[in-house]
């Protein structure tokens, strides 16, 4: 038969014992602390519990009236303050509200080497927290302080010395007075000591060189032979977490100066090292799976390095095998994508592994917002193949449904990530973009076309400039209609220039094709003609300009109605004030891709065959144009020169007006 | 006032540290979303046949010497359909590739056989017998040349009695877009020619589209 639990141990009884306790004797203090300590050390349910009744506080109060009492007292208060404050936020901002701070800081003067200790683990685990105060490095005193602990040679004070560091360092300018006050030096000489203090202070060490190439340079680097040495060294460390802190002070310095760590065989090594970590199930593991993440991020050979490591076949096994918690899904679908980024081999391999495709597709409805963004940028990197866009390998009802989902998502990153990726999906060359506009999806861009967010309404934009991309007739005309010429004119004259450029670019798409797409611009009384007219005229981006020259470009043909209305929007207005046509600057530019379109242009408006080409050929010269022209003959790039050479060409068959 | 081209037939051998290893300049005429048309020479001593072919550019990336697309061929005599394929371009930018191809069955003697039958290699062909081509700077030559090799059949299984086992040489001209490619297949009988030009849907001009990946 179960007997009934003491009264003393339940949490109300506890509470009642400390609250009598200030007035007890030394051994009940004790006692009660004790008990109390062991109930809620690895227990966060009964932390909180605890917290909740109001037990922080008389744990504070005894520490504070103790001062004269036994050091095991004093023990005990810190140990169950730290207790409190490891893991927990609301019991860090317990024991701070309850004003533990200062007593604890008190404690690492004291001449009893174990309440130095207690005080100075829970004053560490405090600054594990991010709610923690801040620490003022600027002051000079704080600075003698945490130099005064780092040189300590005491195990906990030089390991929460570090974690002030790690806590509170956040800017270059912090970086560099930690730099200047000599802490690097100190961390150094510290990685040679226990395996607490190496960890604590690789990862101050790793706070203080964070993007900053300055510190860098002065203190670490392959020059500085030691400090690189044992950074190498602590790669191969017995301890799981000491390697991957090791390696990811490595990557800083990689990341933040790219000429270190340049040697081939140690970058493999660290690649490995990581892979072999991401094995550790704990939070190692999901750290390894970040730290490689930004580690193979932007550099090609990098990610081929990981490539050759056999990285997409080691987390397709990891995928394929356990129930991933979602930080670790998160990283394994990142890792994935910088694999994807730029490598038509990863692309492949993840393609023949439809296991891994759907757990990634699946990823894309996934309860976690960093889940769903990662298993969009996958998506969206394995789709910058064009190989497998031309096979039609991602227009699927198994892909494209949960993506145009996304695009209702409560989540803006969400929102973004998806459209990025549907960006990339419909470019498809194999003619079943009407898949994704029957399932809605030309709806919801062009409604996100609309957004107040100018992330969602580019890429939105963009979107719709891919899939207007060699799209048949039909689905041209359903999108025209979805959008209207209206909403497409104000995006060209959208307040973002990047979204302009994108707007321009899928008009000049709705009018390539079929002759009778250039109708298009022509409904609404020239409405987005117009438009496109006035954006070269005002517009002083290359990138706008060079998608709205095209436009014209592509107008010009058309029929004769339709290069007349060109010669219209390129000559110069002198009801405006006008006296030099938007061509002439626009041969003048120094982008030889918009000198290209604009030659172009005028090969288009000249073609001999026309019936107006002679007319249109004396107003081009009269503009100045032709003149320009000639002035381009030997245009450095090749591509203008032959361009001008067809243009004079043809507008010499009707004779040269200069002689 | 008429005014004198400086034309530039033969491209200049590289000197200094980086012989030939600038990229070819972009040509507009062979950007994504160009379409050629025209027709492949298969004869056979049987027999005088020729396919007519539509090619499309569909990807371009000068800077790693890329560029793919899709090849139609309508009259294929055991096809019910016309056939497609998907293409991927190898650009002898000499930074990425020289004239020598080094697979596909083809040895140095074979590239020269091929790259010879067009006449505007003949500047090179000296430099390309000493190193494949590889100090030319062929950044400012009006002539591109390729090999383009067939990857998959995109609209009829690989069990439809047509082979892709072999490439093509291709010489593509940045003054009219026009194309001529020779058809390289130990198995298949030699030189068959593919003559292109740029098409434009019924215009009167030139038109032009374009995608961005992201």
């Amino acid at each position: 038969m179960p007997g009934s639990a003491s009264t003393t141990h339940r949490p109300e009884g506890l509470i009642q014992r400390l609250r009598s306790a200030a007035a007890d004797g030394g051994e009940a203090k004790l006692k009660v602390l004790r008990d109390l300590k062991n109930q809620i050390i690895g227990n966060r349910t009964k932390k909180l519990s605890y917290i909740k009744l109001g037990a922080v506080p008389f744990v504070v109060s005894i520490l504070s009236s103790s001062s004269f009492s036994s050091d095991s007292i004093l023990v005990q208060c810190a140990a169950t303050i730290g207790s409190f404050a490891c893991g927990v936020d609301s019991g860090v901002k317990a024991v701070l509200d309850a004003g533990a701070f200062v007593h604890l800081v008190n404690l690492l003067s004291h001449s009893n080497e174990k309440v130095v200790d207690a005080g100075a683990r829970a004053l560490k685990m405090i600054y594990q927290s991010k709610v923690a105060p801040k620490y003022d490095f600027f002051q000079e005193k704080n600075m003698e302080f945490l130099t005064s602990l780092l040189d300590k040679n005491n195990e906990n004070l030089t390991a929460l010395g570090a974690s002030i560091i790690t806590h509170s360092c956040e800017t270059n300018d912090e970086q560099k007075i930690l730099g200047d006050a000599g802490t690097l030096k100190r961390l150094i000489n510290l990685l040679e000591g226990t395996t607490s203090q190496r960890d604590a202070s690789l990862e101050a060490f790793a706070t203080i060189i964070k993007q900053n190439p300055q510190v860098i340079s002065e203190f670490v680097g392959p020059e500085n032979g030691r400090t690189w040495g044992t950074l190498i060294e602590l790669t191969k460390d017995k301890y799981p977490r000491t390697r991957l802190l090791a390696c990811t002070c490595l990557i800083l310095i990689k990341n933040a100066a790219p000429s270190y760590l340049q040697s081939v065989g140690i970058r493999t090594k660290l690649i490995l090292i990581l892979l072999e970590l991401i094995d550790d199930s704990g939070q190692v593991g999901d750290e390894a799976l970040f730290t490689l993440s930004s580690f193979i991020a932007d550099e090609e050979s990098l990610q081929k390095s990981a490539f050759e490591a056999n990285t997409i076949d080691r987390l397709c096994d990891h995928m394929q095998k356990e129930s991933l918690q979602p930080k670790r899904l998160e990283g394994m679908l990142m890792i994935l994508a910088n694999l994807c980024s730029n490598l038509e081999c990863s692309r492949s391999v993840l393609l023949e592994s439809p296991k891994t495709i759907s757990i990634i597709t699946d990823a894309l409805s996934h309860a976690t917002v960093d889940v769903r963004v990662a298993a969009c940028m996958c998506l969206k990197n394995i789709s910058r193949s064009v190989k497998y866009l031309s096979a039609g390998h991602f227009m699927t009802e198994a892909v494209i449904i949960p993506l145009i989902q996304l695009l209702d998502d409560t989540s803006t990153s969400v929102q973004v990530a998806a459209l990025r990726t549907i960006s990339n999906l419909v470019i498809d060359f194999t003619m079943h973009k009407s898949l994704f506009v029957q399932n809605g999806g030309v709806k919801q861009l062009v409604e996100l076309s609309k957004s107040m967010d100018s992330r969602v309404r580019l890429n939105a934009v963009w979107a719709l400039r891919n899939l207007m991309f060699l799209v048949d007739s039909r689905c041209k005309e359903g999108i025209f209609l979805e959008l209207r010429a209206l909403s497409l004119t104000s995006l060209v004259s959208d307040p973002s220039a990047c979204v302009q450029e994108h707007a321009l670019g899928l008009i000049c798409n709705l009018v390539n094709g079929s002759l009778d797409s250039i109708d298009y611009v022509f409904t609404e009384d020239a409405l987005l003609l117009n438009a496109v007219g006035r954006q070269l005229r005002n517009a002083s981006k290359p990138e706008v300009l060079i998608q709205g020259m095209y436009v014209l470009c592509n107008v010009a043909s058309g029929k004769e109605f339709q290069k007349e209305a060109v010669m219209h929007q390129i000559l110069p207005d002198s009801s405006n004030g006008d006296t030099q046509s938007i061509m002439v600057t626009m041969l003048q530019s120094e982008v030889a891709q918009l000198r290209t379109a604009a030659v172009w242009t005028i090969v288009n408006l000249t073609i001999p065959t026309g019936a107006g080409a002679l007319a249109r050929v004396v107003k081009l010269r009269n503009a100045g144009i032709v003149s320009q022209l000639k002035n381009m003959a030997n245009d450095p790039c090749l591509d203008v020169k032959l361009r001008v050479r067809t243009a004079l060409g043809q507008s010499m068959i009707f004779g040269d007006f200069s002689t | 006032m008429p005014v004198r081209m400086v034309e530039s037939p033969t491209p200049s051998t590289s000197s200094g540290a980086n012989p030939g290893q600038t990229c070819l300049q972009p040509c507009s005429l062979l950007s994504v979303g160009q379409t050629f048309s025209g027709t492949q020479n298969v004869s056979s001593p049987q027999k005088e046949e020729a396919w007519r072919v539509n090619v499309r550019i569909q990807g371009c990336d000068l800077n790693h010497g890329y560029l793919c697309g899709t090849m139609e061929a309508l009259n294929v005599p055991m096809a019910d359909t016309p056939v497609v394929t998907f293409w991927e371009g190898e650009i002898v930018d000499t930074k990425n590739y020289t004239f020598f191809t080094n697979k596909w069955k083809a040895t140095s003697e074979v590239d020269i056989d091929h790259w010879t039958k067009f006449p505007s290699f003949s500047p090179l062909l000296s430099q390309v017998e000493v190193d494949g081509g590889k100090s030319l700077d062929l950044s400012n030559y009006q002539y591109i040349f390729m090999r383009w090799k067939e990857q998959y059949f995109v609209n009829v299984g690989s069990d439809c009695g047509l082979t892709i086992a072999g490439f093509y040489y291709v010489c593509f001209s940045c003054v009219d877009g026009s194309i001529n490619g020779y058809y390289y297949d130990p198995n298949s009988s030699p030189f068959q020619k593919l003559e292109l030009k740029t098409t434009n849907e019924g215009r009167s001009g030139f038109s032009f589209s374009s995608y961005e990946l992201q």
